[in-house]
């Protein structure tokens, strides 16, 4: 059974937990929805808001995704048999790495 | 517009074979199979990717020199770098006038345009002069350049449009822009761009700073960005060429926006040393120029292996780009340097606005042209949510990592430009990972279903390219009926931008959308700088430059940011 989707309370939680938990403050931001008028950095509540947004959006498509599996695969032991692509940060260039 | 005819820089020379038949795709692709059916079991033996070419001749045809144009001869700032090198190696022209009459279009222009973040106006005088005595270093000897301000300039602020290296000053060129100094090039100045080159040119407070050199007063008219200033100093001829970096379009999109032809190469081909990062899997450098002979002298100059850069060796040679970009011709008509298949995506001219009737004309007119040959081709599978949105953002974590001490201690110093850098780390290593498999999905299945069927592709936006690395130029076809630009993007296969300059070339010989240059804006312009002499011209660059940011052209928000940047 699927979890519960979190709430936006436990999303503000899980953002600032992670951020602090690298060295983020996002105290430093100024507080509610207001930018700061020197730099125009946004208000941290605008910003959390945002940040919830790509957490639901850009997180959740990416982190659901599966990879086809080599064609002919039997569906029966799809999981099993798929050997996923190579992580590759540069394609491209891969394509004459692989020369040698 | 007519039909193909013969421009008089036109030479009859038949060619080796482009770089993208030299690459062996279908080992590519056996290799690739055969990667992915590898079980735990074992290994394989795995087809080796073949290029299969001699190491490339250098300089062919009529070289990168042209006899310039009557009305470039009366006003030297409308020079290609071709023609000025034409003139300066013939001792016709010296560097120093030439700087000297861009130094007269940035005083007179610059408190409109806002292109540049600095301009080196004594520096460049004395390279001008320097130069004037030493042999003649190539095409490049004596041309004044502007450079996208990620570009580390050794002495020269280096601020990437952030309060975060505001006070930044190199003690190095980076390594693209060594090379262009090494051919001859001057550093005129220092471009505006989006903050960290996220956006169009802005104020790290997201204030409009650089306007569409076609739309001078009317600040709302995209210029294109990031590398905003580099396009509407070279559009506004306040410089002859210079460079941009793209990530998510910034060189194709201002290119696009400002009548000139970018190349945006394969990853890999310029070093990315000495270049402010933005998502270093997807930074592009690469000239913004004003025709594709241009755009091939300055790639030709930057691509190169650099043992500073990995991501630059174990490639195939840069080719012969000059001559990829030289028109040939046939029994009195233009025809492609090599026969190539243009492939067309669903849609990509439907419509009846400005935009779509100008590339039916664009297809219409590549159509005519021999060797050419249209053909259809099909998207790859998941092509939207491969390119869309979520996949995009993989190259948000990117740009977190290498700012982590800034993020630490300055999350203000990113001004309107945070949130992404926040985005990027809040994104898990697992999405990060998904993201770099399906890179290499998206990147068989262009090959597979694409370039199977053409060796170039029109695009409707930069984006696919720039995630999988493949090389994109942009070049003018037409105009909207309020007089702005239409460009249109060509994208090649790895390593193939010389098939695309040789398109370009071909098309740009029949055609002359490139050649048309934007009125002034209002005010009084320079009295105009002849190879004969300049005329007295009292300039103050000081007042040009000192300008305080207005609000009146437009501000963007941190939102607004996160939702257009690259």
């Amino acid at each position: 059974m699927a979890p519960t989707p979190p709430t936006d309370a436990e999303l503000d939680i899980l953002i600032r937990a992670r951020l602090a938990a690298v060295g983020i403050d996002l105290d430093q931001l100024p507080a509610g929805t207001v930018p700061d008028p020197v730099t125009g950095s946004p208000g941290r509540d605008s910003v959390v808001a945002s940040l919830r947004s790509f957490l639901r959006g850009t997180v959740a498509t990416l982190s659901t995704y599966r990879l086809p599996a080599p064609a002919g695969t039997d569906p029966a032991h799809e999981a099993a048999l798929s050997q996923q692509r190579a992580p590759m940060l540069y394609p491209s260039i891969s394509t004459a790495w692989r020369e040698s | 517009m007519t039909g193909p005819s013969v421009r008089p820089d036109a030479v009859t020379t038949r060619s080796p074979q482009p770089m993208d038949r030299l690459i062996d795709r279908r080992s590519f692709l056996a290799r690739t199979a055969a990667l992915a059916a590898v079980t735990t079991t074992g290994a394989v033996v795995l087809p080796a990717i073949a290029y299969a070419g001699a190491q490339p001749a250098r300089s062919g045809d009529a070289g990168p020199y042209r006899p310039p144009r009557p009305e470039a001869l009366a006003d030297i700032t409308e020079l290609t770098i071709a023609e000025a090198a034409w003139l300066i190696r013939a001792r016709r022209l010296k560097p120093e006038l030439l700087v000297e009459a861009y130094l007269d279009r940035i005083a007179a222009f610059e408190a409109t345009y806002q292109a540049f973040n600095l301009v080196a106006a004594d520096a460049a005088l004395a390279a001008a002069r320097q130069l004037a005595d030493r042999r003649h270093l190539g095409p490049l000897h004596g041309i004044p350049l502007a450079i996208k301000d990620n570009y580390y300039t050794a002495g020269l602020r280096t601020t990437a449009n952030s309060f975060l290296f505001q006070d930044f000053v190199p003690p190095f060129d980076a390594t693209s822009v060594a090379r262009l100094r090494a051919g001859g090039a001057i550093v005129l100045g220092k471009t505006q761009m989006g903050p960290l080159a996220t956006t169009r040119a802005t104020t790290p407070n997201g204030i409009v700073t650089t306007v569409n050199a076609w739309a001078p007063t009317e600040p709302a008219i995209d210029p294109g960005g990031s590398s905003t200033g580099t396009g509407t100093a070279v559009a506004g001829r306040l410089a002859t060429s210079g460079t941009g970096t793209q990530t998510g379009g910034s060189i194709t999109s201002p290119s696009n926006a400002q009548n000139l032809t970018g190349l945006k190469p394969t990853m890999g081909r310029v070093s990315l040393y000495g270049i402010v990062p933005l998502s270093y899997t997807r930074d592009h450098p690469g000239p913004l120029a004003r025709d594709a002979l241009d755009a091939a002298i300055m790639l030709g100059a930057m691509a190169a292996p650099d043992p500073a850069d990995p991501r630059t060796q174990g490639l195939p040679p840069v080719p012969d780009l000059v001559t990829a970009a030289t028109a040939v011709s046939g029994q009195g008509r233009i025809r492609l340097r090599w026969p190539t298949r243009i492939g067309v995506i669903p849609g990509y001219a439907s419509g009846t606005s400005a935009s779509a009737r100008a590339r039916q004309e664009f297809l219409a007119t590549l159509a005519a042209i021999p060797g050419a040959t249209l053909v259809d081709v099909p998207l790859p599978d998941e092509w939207d949510l491969l390119t869309g949105g979520a996949f995009n953002n993989v190259r948000l974590p990117e740009r977190s990592e290498p700012f982590m001490p800034y993020l630490r201690t300055d999350l203000r110093g990113f001004g309107v430009s945070v949130t992404g850098w926040l985005q990027g780390a809040l994104l898990g290593a697992d999405e990060f990972l998904t993201g770099q498999r399906a890179k290499l999905l998206l990147l068989e299945r262009v090959l597979d279903t694409v370039f199977d069927r053409c060796d170039v592709v029109v695009q409707t936006s930069p984006v696919p390219f720039d995630i999988i690395g493949l090389p994109e130029l942009a070049l003018p076809i037409g105009f909207t009926p309020a007089g702005l630009p239409i460009g249109t993007i060509l994208g090649g296969q790895p390593y193939g931008e010389d098939r695309l300059l040789s398109i370009a070339a071909a098309y740009q010989a029949v055609t002359d959308w490139h050649l048309r240059r934007p009125a002034n804006p209002p005010g009084d312009a320079p009295p105009l700088t002849t190879v004969d002499g300049r005329p007295p011209y009292r300039r103050s660059l000081a007042a040009a430059m000192s300008r305080a940011p207005d609000p009146g052209r437009g501000r963007f928000t941190a939102d607004q940011v996160a939702a257009v940047m690259q």
